[in-house]
């Protein structure tokens, strides 16, 4: 007996029927499941027995087994059902006003869900590894002094095994880099990015395997990872894993075999790859001196620090290392290693771009804030509308107090009414939300999903909650502590005094709105400013192809010969097509960050940096840049494609030259060279940063023999440009395919429009004007339904005013005149307000910019007037309805 | 009446009970008709019934003795009362009734 005793049932199942059932049936039913399950246990075993259990108490779980607790049939509970019951009373008597409400706090919440999901991504950005707290980032700063300082968040190919030789702190580090490769079968090859790794990235970040090897996905070298959408894209339906798929590496065609399958990145890391292959091949990527040396910079490498050690302790350990790694190349601080927290990468510009992609922080507090703003508009909204309300319902409050009710109870009355308008609108906002969110995404560019898990809910319960009891706490308060006689004698006066209160609410609530719409006004012409600046150049209609060096070229030099020698092929059959002229071919083109940067120390050992672009003879003049001194490339010149430069007036500034023409670079170890020409500064990159110095030449040897520092971030393949001067701008692609398919038919065509590359740029601050915009189109709509709420009560409450008025005289221009004018004293003082606001956060802004508007004050008038204009349009309808309506029936009725 | 009538599952119930007692608890009763009917029954069908059936007034239950193979827990024990009885009577008598004048033809084929 004492055996069978010591079989239980299992507990959670047990516990929950005793958490459901009825108290006085519940002996008998846990009584007799405990009966069966000793005779399961005999007779099938636990196991079964368990699952029967189980089973059986679900069936218990009945209506009429489950407890109707008393716990929640106290007095407080019937209370707030009573409380409900007769908010949603009032609210449905009121129909106009709680529309009202609802429709301003829907559309408010609609706002800041859509741009609190947005602000959401940006900050969770790689928050999801399992390690993460305990992984970093390596950057390195080289200071030689002076202008010599190297800041990267790139690392040498040797750091990673230093560090987890030299240092016990640090568990692992994996490397991280991405390329471009051909991938596919000679004839059907397409330029895809490869991430390459250590063998432990995925110990390390926690993206799922989900197929094949999941243990160790990158085992050896021709291991190749790739994400299910690309199974999907390269394989269809088959099973990818053993597969081979070939990678174009230098050359050569290596192939690699799919080992294991890992789940598409989510939307929210700094990772982005589609296929990995392991770093063992760096052997065949770099060069034998690439691999040892500590100053080449590829690759950004993490660390993950032990459970037991801490980020202090083992960066502490960093100089030693660097000591045993460089030896005397280096002096004392000349080149300091450190750590970076990987889930600071994202929201920190302090830091150089390395692979991962870096937003502005200010953008994401900015966005937030606006969020937060609107949300509150929507709320001051709910409060002035609900305390105007109020002078109506003082009689309500009067005779419930002689009643009895208590100003506790009174307040919790008046706070269920505006908590249940919070829930509706909770509820119409988060479907709002839903529909808009495509919308959303397409005018903002992004790919924003909304949420619907457990989590999320209890959120949004908690947010609807919240927002009733923050909307409501005043016009509760107000009206639950009125005074019970002055209310029952009659007269309105007791509320006189908390006019101010919600007068200056309005006020606020206006200034918000004005402010809104100035910043996307004043957002909007800095946008186009900027779009539509003379950069110095000719971008219209101007198309840039991507070229194809020989797989078989090694190093720069050897790739601007050969890519340019390829465009040539390229050039001739472009050009006996009419609608192409102005062909050129360049290193770099208009419309992207990064290009190509080469320091050097100058003949008074100062070290000097400039941009470098490598051209062919018809750049310059294919995109219409004016020269101030001297001449342009002459494509008939020997001379000019051997040693001839031009610099642009920020280089001769730089450098110091006088009467530049005919001179030579002021460094010692470049070739032969002469300035031919000066440029007039046009702004190669973007408008962010000012015009810096750049060098122009046919010959990149003459440069590179005389440089010690080379940077890249933009890719120098050599590209061709041309001006297309047909009509119709889809006639291109098919110009191109066709001179491309006849040219390089194995390669993947790659164009763009300088224009589009321009713009896209600018793409952070377009976005940020896009939220700006929507948010402040739904504040002035929330605004507007204010105004609109407040306009009847007040027409309402003053009927006879009106009506006596008029009586006496008064014209219906007058009688809209003294309705209007309560508001428009408001407005007033809340556009004047609104300047000095707007003024230091805009400014704030566009300090972001080289090149920047002034805010004029035409901005300013012009968003007053928008305002003005709107508030007018809102009011007019029922101030003219009321100033034209019949007096005697305002006067008839008592 | 309505609320009085008696369903087959309850009719079967209320029998088991009238001829298990004084021993008809909710195992016992599925149980036995179980083995007199083959049919197996979840238990917490027979609770639902016997709940039924002590509504409409057909059987009395009281709380028996504790019991170790229940782990200490006391049976309710259910008893026929005299409604009950009558009602099972009457159904009785309905079906002999009805079943008495079924004619020998209709067997025919």
């Amino acid at each position: 007996m004492k055996e069978q005793q010591s079989i239980k049932p299992p507990r959670w199942s047990y516990r929950f029927l005793t958490f459901f059932c009825k108290e006085e049936f519940l002996e008998e039913i846990s009584g007799d499941l405990e009966e069966i399950y000793q005779v399961n246990c005999q007779t099938h075993g636990k196991r079964r027995a368990n699952w029967r259990y189980a089973w059986n108490v679900l069936r218990f779980f009945k209506w009429s087994n489950i407890k109707k607790t008393t716990r929640f049939n106290s007095n407080i509970v019937t209370m707030t059902r009573n409380n409900f019951k007769i908010a949603a009373r009032v609210l449905w008597r009121q129909k106009v006003n709680t529309l009202l409400n609802v429709t301003g706090i829907s559309i408010g919440i609609a706002c800041f869900l859509l741009i609190s999901l947005y602000v959401k991504r940006e900050v969770s950005f790689d928050k999801f590894h399992e390690k993460g707290d305990r992984i970093y980032r390596t950057w390195t700063l080289e200071d030689y002094g002076g202008d010599q300082q190297f800041f990267y968040t790139n690392s040498p190919l040797p750091l990673e095994k230093a560090l987890e030789d030299n240092i016990p702190d640090i568990e692992m580090a994996v490397q991280y880099n991405r390329n471009n490769f051909l991938v596919g079968e000679e004839g059907a090859r397409i330029n895809e990015p490869i991430a390459i790794a250590s063998p432990e990235f995925f110990e390390m970040f926690s993206f799922p395997i989900v197929n094949g090897n999941q243990e160790k996905p990158l085992a050896d070298r021709t291991s190749i990872v790739i994400s299910e959408a690309y199974a999907t894209k390269y394989f269809g339906s088959k099973m990818p894993i053993g597969e081979p798929i070939s990678v174009q590496i230098n050359g050569e065609n290596r192939v690699f075999n799919v080992s294991a399958i890992m789940q598409d990145l989510p939307k929210n890391t700094g990772f982005s790859f589609d296929m990995m292959i392991s770093n063992k091949n760096d052997d065949i990527l770099y060069r034998k001196e690439a691999l040892q040396a500590w100053f080449n910079v590829s690759p950004e490498t993490f660390v993950l620090i032990r459970e037991n050690s801490t980020l202090a302790a083992t960066e502490e350990k960093l100089p030693a290392m660097v000591k045993t790694a460089l030896g005397d190349r280096v002096e004392e601080g000349e080149y300091t290693l450190g750590l970076q927290p990987l889930t600071d990468i994202h929201l920190n510009p302090e830091f150089p771009l390395g692979n991962m992609p870096v937003g502005n922080p200010k953008y994401v507090y900015v966005l937030g804030a606006i969020g937060l703003l609107v949300l509150l508009i929507a709320c001051i909204n709910y409060t002035t509308l609900s305390m105007g309300q109020s002078m109506k319902r003082a009689k309500e409050v009067g005779v419930r107090k002689v009643v009895g009710a208590q100003k506790s109870g009174l307040v919790w009355q008046y706070l269920s009414e505006s908590v249940l308008i919070t829930f509706i609108a909770m509820v119409i906002g988060l479907v709002v939300a839903y529909l808009l969110l495509p919308l959303f995404n397409n005018l903002a560019n992004t790919d924003l999903v909304m949420p619907f898990d457990f989590e999320s809910l209890w959120v949004y319960l908690v947010m609807a909650l919240g927002i009733g009891l923050a909307t409501g706490a005043y016009p509760a308060l107000v009206l639950s502590s009125l005074k019970l006689t002055n209310v029952l004698r009659g007269g309105s006066s007791s509320m006189g005094g908390k006019n101010v209160l919600r007068k200056s609410l309005l006020v606020f609530q206006l200034l918000l709105t004005v402010f809104l719409i100035s910043s996307t006004l004043i957002m909007k012409k800095q946008l186009n400013f900027i779009q539509n600046e003379d950069l110095g150049f000719n971008r219209d209609a101007m198309v840039s192809v991507v070229l194809y060096p020989a797989p078989e070229a090694q190093g720069l030099g050897d790739n601007f010969t050969s890519g340019f020698k390829n465009g040539q092929l390229l050039k001739t059959k472009l050009e006996s097509n009419p609608d192409v002229s102005d062909v050129a071919m360049g290193s770099h083109i208009f419309g992207a960050n990064g290009w190509m940067k080469v320091g050097f120390n100058d003949n008074n050992d100062a070290f000097k940096q400039f941009n470098l672009l490598v051209v062919d003879p018809y750049y310059i003049s294919s995109f219409g840049i004016q020269m101030k001194e001297g001449r342009d490339f002459d494509p008939a010149l020997d001379l000019d494609k051997r040693e001839s430069i031009i610099l642009n007036q920020a280089a001769v500034d730089y450098f110091g030259l006088t009467d530049p023409i005919g001179k030579q670079l002021p460094g010692q170890d470049f070739g032969n060279n002469t300035i031919i020409g000066i440029t007039e500064d046009f702004n190669f990159e973007s408008l962010h940063s000012e015009v810096r110095p750049l060098v122009i030449t046919q010959n990149d040897q003459t440069i590179f023999s005389g440089i010690n520092d080379i940077s890249i971030n933009d890719s120098p393949t050599p590209k061709l440009v041309f001006k297309y001067t047909g009509t119709s701008l889809l006639e291109v692609k098919s110009i191109l395919d066709k001179a491309w398919a006849s040219t390089f038919p194995n390669e993947e065509l790659r164009f763009d429009f300088v224009d589009e590359k321009l713009r896209l740029m600018y793409q952070d601050e377009a976005r940020v004007n896009k939220i700006v915009g929507i948010a402040t189109v739904l504040s002035v709509l929330i605004a507007s339904i204010g105004l609109l709420g407040l306009t009847i009560l007040i027409v309402n409450t003053k009927v006879k005013e009106i009506g006596i008025r008029k009586i006496l005289g008064a014209s219906p221009l007058k009688i809209f005149a003294m309705l209007f004018n309560d508001f428009s004293w408001q407005l007033i003082i809340a556009i004047v307000l609104s300047v000095p606001l707007t003024w230091y956060l805009m400014s704030n802004w566009l300090k972001d910019f080289a090149y920047q508007i002034s805010i004029g004050a035409d901005m300013f008038v012009l968003s007053a007037a928008l305002a003005f204009g709107l508030t007018t349009l809102v009011i007019s309808y029922h101030a003219i309805r009321a100033a034209k309506s019949n007096p005697v029936k305002a006067l008839r009725a008592e | 009446m309505k609320g009085t009538y008696l369903g087959e599952f309850e009719e079967l119930v209320l029998l088991t009970v009238g001829a298990l007692y004084p021993e008809a608890y909710g195992v016992g009763i599925m149980d036995d008709i179980a083995k007199e009917t083959g049919r197996s029954v979840n238990i917490s069908a027979i609770h639902s019934a016997l709940r039924r059936l002590d509504e409409k007034g057909f059987v009395t239950s009281e709380m028996g003795g504790p019991t170790n193979e229940r782990g200490g827990r006391r049976k309710r024990i259910f008893e026929l009362t005299a409604f009950g009885k009558k009602a099972l009577d009457e159904v009785q008598e309905q079906r002999m009734s009805l079943y008495n004048r079924i004619p020998n033809i209709s067997f025919g084929s």
